[in-house]
């Protein structure tokens, strides 16, 4: 957060001095800001490739923890990216609005690009809602599997202990494969779907509630409606993305040299962290994201890291979409694989404990029981970091329809 | 059954392995829990870590046991309880006297669990099995005996469990009964947990009636209060106090009966007691989020919109959906979101501010993006009323709403509305510098026929009026979210608003723009007709309207009524002031004599004048009654005066007959009836076909 802050404070505290003065900016000053604004982008993203590297397997545990939770796709990788996008954001903003006489980006190629950008940032802000309401499902998981965490950690460990964490871990796995469910039927009507079926399964288990709807797989403790996380009636994340795709070409010739190689950098960058964000967080119906991002092109330097991290996320998006479950965030795959496991576990319990089975099961409850920490501490500060973006492109996008109206033009520009 | 109860003890024999410390559940923390999902566990250990080995005499007394219960008797579930409310203080003496003990006397550390604890395990799992196979026709929740009967047989088994955890020998000793009662249990809660959500859910969509038999719950109430007396660890029921009291406020929002209340928060504080408090809370979360939900689409026809939606949005649909917003707003705030606070509080009391902010927070969110919606929507002067309904919304609903939420929360959505207000705000500045922007720009060549108020006036003044209906909302707009830069352009004059001092910019704007249309008219009368016609409806529109009135001022007015007058005497100097002329003295008296061609040439050139203005000027057009009376008035006053002494002082030298009536067209009276049909936009006498119009 601090650097974004240092950016953000000193950008825009030069952006309020000069905001007046029509003066066109130098040419060869121009040319180096824009060179420094590329080299920054390649280095920022760079950082977010190559997290630091899982240490030998003899290494002490501390180490091995730390690499874990700086892995792409974390929760604390998810906060880097955002601070990420927050300072190429101010830097970008910078370059665009400083010092500019008002009419030179009201002018061709400008008035189609300016206004094909605010219609993205209009795009991305359904998508913040999307991924702070996706986030208070992951809550809900997270709390779920705390449930199923202290269930495992009693001592001695009984029946009803398990039983208890079987119920738990039921109803996550559900909600996890519900989602998805929901995600791959498709628009409104699917989900009405999804919901009268988990509405049958209620009715189903309303008196066998006890360990038989738990073993069915039932989901007792219930589902979220879609209308409690949805961002609005048939909108869907992946045509958002699909849509901010559009249009979305490397200037070329003259263009490539000026002013129109920027907005297409920052433009990238915004549909890439949108991306992210709804590949990593359940998010109203997501069909088919994976093909949604067109790669910019591989000759252009700056994107060679943010190239790399896309095709990261893509191969692992392609093997979760075959087994069909929710969201990329490092920590709700681990707790997947760990709630099947356990659920495993449970099932072929038997009282008294078998020891090895028993120790087998403690080391990834403990595992479990790290993933819930580490949710609990951060989840609810990433969720302000994306409010945080949502206001900026709020505040990013006045500031530039007004300078689009000093331009001159008698109402602002169709978005 | 009877050899199932000798199994524990079996059990027991061949345990003999070493315990290490031990966490339990039983007692969690009463305080409240501001964290989402911390498991704040009550680690009680035992410090005994020596193994206490059976001897043989141990055997001898089971049998001795086992004896006893030769003769049967019929055992029931409420006899049993009986038996095991006296036997749970001494278990848990037992475990307070070698809690801290570091050694452990082989046989005075061995503690003989009676056999009717299992028994009573053993019926409380038939009961359990009754209700899963939904044998009982009624169901659970509306019958207060069977309710209070589980509840209760919940409270032993969990303050058993509790006491087994947390005593070493027990742990040593009987694991076996200790998972049959953790079996057990888990299976009550499981069962109190769906009948948790099946109230929830279904209590708020049908009215129930639960009949509380309060003395009944006195009488138990008082019998658990002496049984527990001696409990030093285990708390106390409080079920006495549970019973509502008379005077309380009864909710509108969510609308459980009271019973139903009261059932859901024992549910709640049994399976807290017992551990399984965080099944409670989640089934209450995902339960309330939905059931809030499905309220807001029932009760305010509210549905989720997106932003990229709201940009697309027509005005038409827009304009239908503002409306929703600003109701489902509202009763958010003023009942639905207290609602539900009330309702977390009185179920998990202790605990409701984190629970309410989970059901509310997003949802609460949500809203205000709609507003940053609407603020970022193409801008238009029609838009701006609805704006400003959206910003009185945030003003007024807000600050209820915000002292739902504990203080961190509280200052992020803080943060939040200050965004959406100034975002709404600055919109709203804006419109009106697009008002002024397209009153500067208004360049119609056509002059509007018979110099009637020109569309321009109506529109701005009815414009104006509607503002100023949200007068003071508009104060605080100007004054709150005006950008520095406009402050230093323009400065604001002392004793004005900022809104006023917009308003008067947008009429100095409205009248430099009137006085060059008024330009396109060749005929200076009616350039000036034009100017106090529009000035006219200014005026009244301003006087008409409390609120403008107010804004704009009283020496404004007058400077207005003054400006007024100097075009009213423009108009009466440049039309009747030429007519007048005809009417002087000069060159009609020579020696003494009249000149009587000349007189004839007066007369001639009068009427020719006369006439020539009363057809033109019956076309043009003064709206507005009192204006046009007092254009007549003045005209009628100055014009009879002078004719009739003319006639009187000149009328007797042309000859009577042929000659009078040549020359004497017109008696004072039928100019004045003449005179009172100017202004009258009518055309059927004229060549002109310009449409007549009134306001």
């Amino acid at each position: 957060m601090r650097p974004a802050q240092d950016n953000q404070g000193s950008f825009l505290g030069r952006i309020s001095i000069r905001r007046n003065q029509f003066v066109d900016v130098n040419n060869e000053q121009e040319q180096e800001d824009l060179e420094l604004f590329q080299k920054h982008i390649a280095d920022r993203f760079t950082e977010l490739l190559s997290p630091p590297q899982p240490p030998p397997s003899d290494e002490i545990n501390t180490v091995a923890s730390v690499a874990a939770t700086e892995q792409i796709m974390s929760v604390t990788w998810l906060r880097k990216l955002m601070d990420v996008f927050l300072c190429c954001e101010a830097e970008f903003k910078a370059i665009l609005l400083m010092g500019r006489d008002p009419t030179q980006i009201s002018k061709p190629p400008f008035d189609r690009l300016v206004p094909e950008m605010l219609d993205r940032s209009i795009k991305a802000l359904d998508i913040c809602t999307a991924v702070v309401n996706g986030i208070d499902s992951v809550r809900h998981y997270q709390r779920l599997a705390e449930i199923a965490v202290t269930a495992l950690e009693q001592r001695p460990l009984g029946d009803g202990n398990v039983r208890r964490a079987k119920r738990a871990l039921a109803n996550l796995v559900v909600a996890l494969s519900l989602e998805d469910k929901e995600n791959v039927s498709g628009g409104g009507g699917g989900g009405g779907g999804g919901n009268k079926t988990t509405e049958r399964s209620w009715s189903f288990g309303r008196r066998s509630g006890g360990s038989s709807a738990a073993s069915k797989g039932g989901a007792t403790i219930g589902q979220l409606k879609s209308s409690s996380w949805a961002v609005g009636r048939n909108w869907s994340a992946a045509k958002q993305i699909h849509a901010m795709t559009a249009n979305l070409t490397p200037p070329r010739g003259n263009e490539a040299a000026g002013l129109p190689q920027p907005m297409f950098i920052m433009s990238t960058v915004m549909v890439f962290v949108m991306w992210v964000l709804t590949a990593a967080v359940p998010c109203q119906e997501r069909s088919g994201l994976a093909n949604h991002l067109p790669v910019p092109p591989k000759h252009l330097n700056w994107a060679q890291s943010l190239i790399g991290i896309h095709e990261k996320i893509g191969d692992e998006w392609k093997k979760k979409e075959k087994k069909g479950s929710a969201g990329l965030m490092e920590e709700m795959t681990r707790m997947e694989k760990l709630g099947h496991s356990l659920m495993e576990f449970a099932d072929g319990f038997h009282y008294p404990a078998e020891k090895d089975a028993a120790e087998s099961a403690a080391v990834q409850v403990a595992e479990m029981a790290e993933i819930c920490r580490r949710m609990e501490e951060e989840l609810v500060p990433l969720q302000q970091q994306i409010r945080e973006v949502f206001h900026r492109i709020v505040r990013s996008r006045a500031e530039i329809l007004e300078v689009l109206e000093q331009a001159g033009k008698v109402s602002a520009p169709v978005v | 059954m009877e050899k199932n109860d000798k199994d524990p003890d079996h059990d027991d024999k061949s345990k003999g392995d070493e315990k290490g410390d031990v966490v339990s559940d039983a007692h969690p923390s009463d305080d409240a829990h501001h964290q989402d999902g911390i498991s704040n566990e009550n680690v009680d250990v035992v410090g005994n870590a020596e193994t206490d080995h059976q001897d043989p005499g141990d055997n001898n007394v089971d049998k001795v046991s086992q004896g006893e219960e030769a003769p049967e008797i019929r055992q029931t579930l409420e006899s049993l309880s009986e038996e095991l409310d006296q036997f749970l203080p001494t278990l848990s003496l037992h475990m307070e006297e070698h809690k801290d003990s570091t050694e452990e006397k082989g046989e005075d550390g061995y503690f003989q669990i009676p056999q009717f604890v299992g028994k009573f395990l053993d019926l409380f799992e038939e009961k359990l099995s009754k209700y899963d196979s939904g044998e009982p026709k009624t169901v659970w929740y509306q019958d207060p005996e069977e309710v209070s009967s589980l509840l209760e047989a919940v409270d032993r088994v969990s303050k058993l469990m509790g006491l087994l955890l947390n005593t070493k020998s027990c742990l040593d000793h009987h694991e076996s009964l200790i998972n049959h009662a953790g079996s057990i249990q888990q299976r009550a809660m499981a069962f109190l947990e769906d009948e948790f959500r099946i109230i929830l859910e279904e209590s708020v969509t049908k009215e129930s009636v639960v009949v509380t038999d309060d003395s009944n719950s006195q009488r138990r109430s008082t019998a658990d209060q002496q049984d527990h007396q001696n409990d030093v660890v285990v708390s106390q029921d409080h079920d006495q106090m549970l019973v509502p009291e008379c005077g309380d406020q009864e909710i509108e929002y969510p609308g459980y009966p009271e019973d139903v209340v009261v059932v859901l928060r024992k549910i709640a504080e049994k399976m807290k007691a017992g551990g399984y408090g965080w099944e409670c809370r989640e089934v209450y979360l995902v339960g309330r989020r939905n059931i809030l939900m499905r309220t807001l689409k029932q009760d305010c026809e509210f549905e989720k919109v997106s932003i990229d939606e709201v940009q697309k949005m027509s005005w038409d649909t827009l304009e239908r959906e503002i409306p929703i917003w600003n109701k489902t707003f509202k009763d958010c705030s003023s009942l639905f979101f207290p609602g539900e606070l009330k309702l977390a509080e009185r179920i998990f009391p202790g605990d409701e501010g984190n629970l309410f902010c989970i059901v509310t927070h997003g949802l609460a969110i949500q809203f205000l993006g709609f507003a940053e919606a609407v603020a970022m929507t193409r801008r238009s002067t029609e838009k701006l009323f609805k704006i400003l309904d959206i910003y009185e919304t945030l003003r007024d609903s807000f600050p209820a709403m915000e002292e739902l939420f504990p203080e961190e929360l509280r200052s992020e959505l803080r943060n939040e509305v200050t965004s959406a207000r100034s975002r709404l705000g600055e919109t709203a500045i804006h419109i009106f510098c697009d008002l002024e922007h397209s009153i500067k720009s208004d360049s119609s060549k056509t002059p509007v026929p018979g110099g009637a108020v020109h569309p321009l006036t109506r529109y701005t003044m009815n414009y104006l009026k509607y503002s100023c209906e949200y007068k003071d909302t508009l104060e605080q707009v100007f004054k709150s979210h005006s950008k520095m830069e406009r402050e230093e352009e323009e400065p604001v004059e002392s004793g004005n608003s900022a809104f006023a001092s917009q308003l008067m910019r947008i009429m100095e704007l409205l009248d430099g723009n009137l006085e060059t249309k008024s330009k396109q008219y060749k005929d200076i009368p009616l350039s000036c007709i034009f100017m106090m016609n529009n000035g006219r409806y200014i005026v009244q529109k301003i006087k008409g309207s409390a609120e403008i009135h107010e804004v704009m001022g009283d020496t404004w007015c007058r400077r207005r009524s003054s400006e007024l007058r100097n075009y009213h005497k423009n108009y009466q100097r440049e039309t009747w002031g030429k007519l007048l002329g005809f009417l002087g003295h000069e060159g009609l008296m020579h020696n003494g004599k009249i000149v009587k061609p000349n007189l004839k040439e007066r007369f001639k050139s009068f009427n020719a004048t006369f006439d020539e203005i009363h057809k033109t000027q019956t076309t043009w057009v003064v709206n507005d009654e009192q204006l046009q009376s007092e254009l007549r008035v003045s005209i009628t006053a100055v014009m009879i005066p002078a004719y009739r002494a003319f006639m009187a002082r000149f009328g007797q030298y042309l000859d009577p007959g042929r000659q009078t009536e040549k020359y004497v067209k017109y008696q004072p009276e039928d100019i004045e009836d003449l005179i009172d049909q100017l202004f009258e936009g009518n055309t059927s006498s004229s060549s002109t076909a310009t449409a007549r119009r009134r306001t």
